[in-house]
C-alpha cells in the first residue's frame, strides 16, 4: 500500500498531531526536571518562589513527562499501529480528536494547577478531582475508539502490539478511578476515601502498576509494532510474545506492595510483592529478548538505522531496570536503597533508558512514515541517540553512587552505637552527585531539543516538497 | 517467623466471603494463565501461532525479511 491509498484508508491526522505534541512535551517535561535536579544541587535556584519551588514543580515533571509527552506517545503510535495492524481506520475519527483536546485540555490544568499548590498529593495522580474527572472520561474515550477499531478489523487475529495497548487501557481506567475515589470539600480540595496503611497500599497498587501497565505494556505494545517495522522482520517469536504479555498482565498486578517493606502493612504483602516482583525477572527478560533476537542475523543494521539503535538499545535499558527492580524489592536490598537516589537512578534507568528511548524511536517511524519523507538530518538522530545514551548513564551512575552512599551513611553506627553521621552530612555528601545528575539531565534536554528541531525541519521540507497529503511514494510502506 | 508452617497458618474460620471471591479468583486466573502457555508451547500450535507475526507487514508493498532461520 502506498502514501495515498493508506492516507485514503486510515486516518492518520490525530496520529500527527499527537507526534508533534509528544516532542513539544518532552523538550517541556525534561527541561522542568533539568531545572529541579538543578534545584536540589544549588537550592537558591528556587528564587524564593512558591510557585516555582522543587515541591511544586517536582510533581509538574512527572506529570509533563509521564502523562504528557508519555501519554501523546501511547495515543500517537497506538492509534497508528491499531489501524495498520487491523486494515482500518480508527473508528471515530471525531472520537479521536476529542481525546486529543481532552488529554491536552488536562495537560493545561496539571501546568496551572500543580504550581499553584492545587493536589491531592497523591504520587503521580496529584491532580484535583475535577481533573480526574475529565482524564477518566478522555481516557474512556480513547479506550473506546481503540476497541471498536478492533472490533471492525479485516484480520481474525488481534496483533499482539494490540493486546498489550488493550492491557494498558483497561487496567488503567480501573487504577485511575478507585486510587482517585475521594470526598470533595471544595471545587480545589478533596481528601481520598482511604485513610492510613489503606491508603498507602492503594496508593502504590495504583503507583506500580501505573508503571506495569502505562509505562510498560503499553510502551511494549510501541516495542511489538515498531521494532519489526523499522528492522523491516518479524518478531523473532510470537509464542514468546504471547506468553510475555500474560505473564506481565498476571504478575504485574502483585507486585505494588513491595514500596511498603518496613511499614505498618503486614509483613506477608511485602514478601509476596518481592517474591512476584522476582518471578517477573522472566517474562520481562523474554521480552526483552523477543525483541533483541528480531535482528537475529542481521545486527549489521545498528550501524546504519540509527532509529534502530533507539529500539534497540531501549530493550537493553528495558532488560537491565527490570532486573533491578526486584532486586531492590527485596527486603535485606530494600533496608539500604529505600527512601534514597537509588531509586531515583533505578526510575530513571526505565524512564530514560527505556520509556524514552522506545518512544522516540518510534515518533521516529512514525514522522517519516506520516510526512512521507526521510528525516532532514540523520546526522541529528544519530546526535540525539548518543546525547540520550551519555546523559542516561551519566545520571543514572550518579543516582546510584549518591543513593548508596546516602543509605550507607544513614545506616552507619559508631563504637557507641549512635548515628555516625547527620543528615545533614548526608545531603553536603550528595551535593557532587546532584551537579553530575544536572550534567545527564542537560545532555538528556538538549537531545530532546535537537529531536524537535529535526522534526520541524523534516514537517517544513515534506511541506516544501508537496509530500504530505499529495502524490508520492513513500520512502517505505508505513 | 519459627517456621514455614507458622508462615502458611490460615485462620480458615476467619475468611470473609471477599476473601473466598478473591482467593479462588485468583487461583482461576493462575489456572488459566497455566494452560495459556501450555496451548503457546504446545507444538501442535507453533505454526498457527508464529504466522501472526507477519500481520504488521500485511498491505506493505516492500518485500521484508522473513529473518525466520528455524
Amino acid at each position: 500500500m502506498d502514501y495515498q491509498q493508506s492516507e485514503r484508508t486510515y486516518d492518520f491526522d490525530v496520529v500527527r498531531w499527537f507526534s508533534i505534541m509528544a516532542i513539544v512535551y518532552l523538550v517541556v517535561g525534561t527541561a522542568v526536571g533539568l531545572l529541579i535536579a538543578a534545584q536540589l544541587a544549588w537550592p537558591v535556584l528556587n528564587f524564593d518562589s512558591q510557585y516555582l519551588s522543587f515541591g511544586r514543580l517536582r510533581p509538574l515533571h512527572t506529570n509533563a513527562v509521564i502523562f504528557a509527552f508519555g501519554g501523546c506517545t501511547l495515543m500517537a503510535t497506538s492509534f497508528y499501529s491499531v489501524q495498520r495492524t487491523c486494515g482500518a481506520a480508527l473508528w471515530s475519527s471525531k472520537m479521536a480528536w476529542f481525546t486529543f483536546w481532552g488529554w491536552n485540555l488536562v495537560i493545561v490544568l496539571a501546568v496551572i494547577t500543580l504550581p499553584l499548590g492545587l493536589t491531592q498529593a497523591k504520587e503521580y495522580a496529584e491532580l484535583e478531582w475535577p481533573i480526574d474527572i475529565l482524564i477518566a472520561v478522555v481516557w474512556l474515550s480513547y479506550l473506546f475508539n481503540f476497541v471498536m477499531t478492533i472490533a471492525k478489523r479485516k484480520s481474525s487475529h488481534i496483533y499482539v502490539s494490540n493486546w498489550f495497548f488493550l492491557a494498558m487501557l483497561v487496567m488503567i481506567t480501573y487504577l485511575h478511578v478507585v486510587n482517585s475515589l475521594a470526598v470533595p470539600v471544595s471545587l480545589f480540595k478533596s481528601y481520598s476515601i482511604f485513610s492510613g496503611v489503606q491508603d498507602a497500599m492503594i496508593q502504590w497498587w495504583y503507583g506500580h502498576n501505573a508503571v506495569g501497565f502505562y509505562l510498560t505494556a503499553g510502551f511494549l505494545g510501541i516495542m511489538y509494532y515498531f521494532v519489526p517495522k523499522q528492522a523491516n522482520r518479524p518478531i523473532y517469536s510470537y509464542r514468546l510474545s504471547v506468553i510475555h504479555f500474560w505473564a506481565l498482565t498476571f504478575g504485574y498486578v502483585w507486585l505494588g506492595a513491595h514500596h511498603l517493606q518496613y511499614t505498618a502493612l503486614p509483613d506477608w504483602t511485602g514478601s509476596l510483592g518481592a517474591a512476584i516482583s522476582l518471578a517477573m525477572i522472566i517474562p520481562s527478560w523474554g521480552g526483552a529478548v523477543n525483541g533483541m533476537m528480531t535482528l537475529s542475523g542481521a545486527w549489521d543494521k545498528l550501524r546504519t538505522d540509527y532509529v534502530l539503535r533507539f529500539l534497540i538499545a531501549s530493550l537493553a535499558f528495558y532488560a537491565m531496570s527490570t532486573f533491578e527492580g526486584p532486586v531492590m524489592s527485596l527486603k535485606t536490598v530494600n533496608a539500604l536503597s529505600h527512601y534514597t537516589d537509588w531509586t531515583i537512578g533505578h526510575v530513571h534507568s526505565g524512564a530514560l533508558g527505556w520509556v524514552l528511548m522506545v518512544a522516540v524511536g518510534a515518533i521516529y517511524h512514525l514522522v517519516t512514515r506520516l510526512w512521507n519523507t526521510e528525516m532532514y538530518s540523520t546526522k541529528l538522530v544519530n546526535m540525539h541517540f548518543w546525547l540520550t545514551t551519555i546523559g542516561a548513564c551519566i545520571y543514572i551512575v550518579a543516582m546510584w553512587v549518591s543513593g548508596i552512599m546516602q543509605g550507607l551513611m544513614w545506616r552507619a553506627y559508631d563504637d557507641y552505637g549512635t548515628l555516625a553521621y547527620t543528615f545533614a552530612e548526608s545531603v553536603e555528601a550528595m551535593h557532587p552527585y546532584y551537579a553530575l545528575r544536572v550534567v545527564g539531565g542537560a545532555f538528556v534536554v538538549l537531545g530532546a531539543i535537537t529531536m524537535l528541531y529535526n522534526v520541524v525541519m523534516t514537517v517544513r521540507k515534506a511541506s516544501a516538497e508537496g509530500r504530505v497529503g499529495e502524490s508520492g511514494t513513500a520512502p517505505a510502506s508505513a | 517467623m519459627s517456621s514455614l508452617g507458622d508462615y502458611f497458618a490460615t485462620d480458615w474460620s476467619a475468611m470473609t466471603p471477599q476473601d473466598w471471591i478473591g482467593t479462588i479468583l485468583t487461583v482461576v486466573v493462575f489456572l488459566l494463565m497455566v494452560g495459556l502457555y501450555f496451548y503457546a508451547l504446545r507444538p501442535k500450535n507453533r505454526e498457527r501461532l508464529e504466522a501472526q507475526r507477519f500481520i504488521p507487514f500485511e498491505g506493505d508493498d516492500e518485500s521484508f525479511e522473513s529473518g525466520d532461520k528455524r
